[in-house]
């Protein structure tokens, strides 16, 4: 880590004191508490290797549906085989999470809440909050107006929590400055999925093409069979 | 009580011979409710038979000539005594005291505490006490207000007493009598085959029963306790946060009424009145039983913060639900998730919070149904409070489970449009057809398809006519 500084004849003291996870400088890497998302590239692309682990991540897509949520299943079977028995909170999915394929992913259906709401920001400061959710996902709809201020709270909660957030938003919101800690677009590619980042504390901004067959599917196989 | 039964008037000048040697213990044992009442008889020695040869239970038999409303009375003053209390409509209460001698002094001391609550309740019951329930039904009736502790000195006591106590058919009683035989003594020394022959099996096991040859299985009275409190303040109360405010006391007393009981309650009703609309009804339903007071007001106030009242409250009222079991859980020093502490009361509270607000619909969980049609193959359920179990639970097909389905399914199919030009098959088809039997058959050919876009979709196309296409899941 920081070898892209201008200063490459820092003292070792100094060094030791830039990697404290409070300073945060252009491009070198927070050391920050990270969740593997399953596929070697894609934690090796996002900064500290995987998804935050408290923290809010934002997900742009162009609509919903496309396999976003195929990014996450890998996170939510092993978090949810977690032991100390924890929601997976689902704020207004845009359709219905289908059981048997959630079971077949080996994501244990027990520990699923859906939530339907017309005031997600609530729901989601409120799972964080009580220490009941170990991960919340959320759908936030394109005509509701989400203040910098609202997900600002929302960051601080995971963070308060330490239980990481996920904001499905439209691409549209791409231009708007967020305080989300990382955001990124996702498209559908052939058999896998197109991943750019847009903000992260550190980690490569170069579009990254995965494919489905990357996400632990062995995993996935030894559940089924 | 019935004229034959009072005709023969109860006299106690029987007593079993060869139990001659202790018949001056016994008599002392059996005493007249008068003798208790009267508050201040000498208290004997203990009797011999406290001490061993004492019968595994002893039942107490309140006989009194009033309603049913009375003996719902009786049978709780009864619960204050014991926790087997049990009805004997239409006019008798029993009671097993047997576990509950020593807290109140014995039998004599339980007796005359019974007997004085009965009474300042307004009931002056005739009593018996006796090893079983039915002879101590019979003593009541028959008005002895005898203790009997052994089971050998019942026979004694209950012989000269008239046959009508046991309440047996009239006909039987009627054949009975021509016979001579009038008395219980009388019928327990028939033969006991030809008794059962000629009277049926009924009427022998009933005088087994009363001597307590054969047990006699009595259903508890189950007692449904229910908080009930309200509240008229002096002046109309404008807003919720008043209302909130005059709710604590009565919270508090609901939480001292689960206190002492040890339960906890999952389910509240508060009811607001108006002077002229009509009343405000809050539920508020808790995923687990719960008793603080704190945490009940916290969850109403969220409740209450969804509704505007239509008018200032002039009275609130608080019911609770059913008691239920609370067994109280110490908490875990970490947070949960930190250090490997478990969430014990975070998982229940976070659906109790949003359900206050969100209303109970809004917050489900899923569940798998087994079940080929894929609108059915999963359904809502409620969310898994319990603790989790070591090994969850499998779906028995795995090989249906394995066939390729979509993470996300709309809720109503949706109908495509000159579809397949636009899309790219990438699998199928799957044939599912079936349900016939409940008139909702499906009858399709499942693809996976990748639309212009690049989403994996899963449409179908119906076999019957007019042969449309579908879009009925998504591979998110």
């Amino acid at each position: 880590m920081g070898q892209a500084t201008c200063d490459t004849t820092a003292e070792p003291s100094l060094e030791r004191l830039l990697e404290h996870p409070a300073i945060w400088r252009g491009r070198s890497v927070a050391h920050t508490a990270t969740l593997s998302t399953g596929c070697t590239r894609l934690d090796e692309a996002l900064p500290s290797g995987g998804w935050p682990a408290a923290g809010l991540t934002e997900i742009l897509t162009a609509r919903s549906g496309l396999g976003e949520l195929r990014l996450l299943v890998p996170l939510l079977a092993r978090l949810g085989a977690q032991p100390p028995p924890r929601w997976v909170v689902w704020v207004s999915p845009p359709f219905e999470p289908y059981a048997p394929a959630l079971i077949a992913a080996g994501v244990p259906l027990e520990r699923q809440l859906v939530v339907r709401t017309a005031e997600p920001a609530w729901v989601i400061e409120q799972s964080l909050d009580s220490g009941g959710a170990a991960l919340v996902l959320a759908w936030l709809a394109p005509g509701v107006a989400t203040s910098v201020t609202v997900l600002r709270r929302l960051q601080l909660a995971t963070q308060r929590s330490g239980a990481p957030a996920f904001l499905f938003r439209p691409l549209t919101e791409a231009t708007r400055t967020s305080p989300a800690e990382l955001r990124l677009v996702f498209e559908p590619h052939v058999t896998g999925g197109r991943v750019q980042l847009l903000k992260s504390r550190g980690g490569e901004r170069r579009p990254l093409e995965l494919r489905w067959q990357e996400f632990s599917l062995q995993e996935r196989d030894d559940v089924a069979s | 009580m019935s004229r034959r039964e009072r005709a023969s008037s109860v006299t106690r000048t029987f007593r079993a011979p060869r139990h001659g040697s202790t018949a001056q213990v016994s008599s002392r044992i059996t005493s007249t409710p008068r003798a208790l009442t009267s508050g201040r008889p000498p208290d004997p020695p203990l009797p011999l038979e406290s001490l061993f040869d004492t019968a595994p239970e002893a039942w107490v038999a309140l006989h009194v000539r009033s309603s049913s409303n009375a003996l719902a009375h009786l049978a709780e003053i009864a619960g204050g005594f014991t926790s087997r209390v049990s009805l004997e409509p239409p006019d008798a209460v029993l009671l097993e005291v047997r576990g509950s001698f020593r807290l109140f002094g014995g039998a004599r001391g339980l007796c005359r505490q019974l007997l004085d609550r009965c009474g300042a309740a307004g009931y002056t019951p005739h009593w018996s006490l006796a090893p079983t329930p039915r002879a101590a039904l019979v003593l009541a009736r028959a008005g002895q207000g005898s203790i009997v502790l052994a089971r050998d000195r019942l026979v004694g006591l209950l012989a000269p007493l008239p046959l009508a106590l046991l309440r047996w058919p009239d006909e039987a009683l009627e054949r009975l009598d021509s016979v001579g035989v009038r008395t219980l003594g009388a019928a327990l020394r028939l033969p006991r085959a030809g008794f059962a022959r000629r009277f049926g099996p009924e009427l022998l096991l009933s005088l087994d029963q009363l001597t307590g040859a054969a047990p006699e299985l009595r259903r508890p009275v189950a007692r449904r306790e229910r908080f009930r409190a309200q509240v008229e303040p002096a002046f109309e109360l404008q807003s919720v946060a008043l209302v909130l405010q005059h709710l604590e006391p009565l919270l508090k007393d609901l939480e001292r009424f689960l206190r002492t009981r040890q339960c906890g309650v999952d389910c509240l009703k508060l009811r607001l009145q108006h002077r002229k609309h009509p009343p405000t009804r809050l539920d508020l339903r808790l995923a687990t039983a719960e008793l603080q007071a704190r945490h009940f007001a916290e969850l109403l106030s969220l409740q209450l913060s969804r509704i505007t009242l239509p008018a200032p409250v002039l009275r609130c009222e608080l019911r609770s639900g059913v008691l239920q079991a609370f067994v109280a859980q110490s908490e875990s020093v970490w947070r949960p998730g930190e250090h490997g502490g478990g969430a014990g009361r975070e998982s229940p509270a976070l659906i109790e919070r949003l359900r206050a607000r969100l209303g109970s619909d809004a917050v489900y969980g899923l569940c798998l149904v087994p079940e080929h049609r894929p609108e059915r193959a999963f359904g809502i359920a409620e969310p898994d409070t319990a603790p989790p179990r070591s090994e969850p639970p499998r779906s028995a097909s795995q090989t249906w489970l394995a066939v390729r389905r979509p993470l996300w399914l709309l809720r109503e199919p949706e109908v495509l449009i000159d579809a397949p030009q636009t899309l790219q098959l990438l699998e199928g088809p799957e044939r599912i057809e079936t349900g016939w039997w409940d008139g909702r058959e499906v009858v399709r050919d499942y693809y996976v398809v990748r639309d212009d876009s690049g989403a994996e979709l899963w449409v179908y196309r119906e076999r019957l006519p007019p042969h449309a296409w579908y879009l009925h899941g998504v591979f998110g």
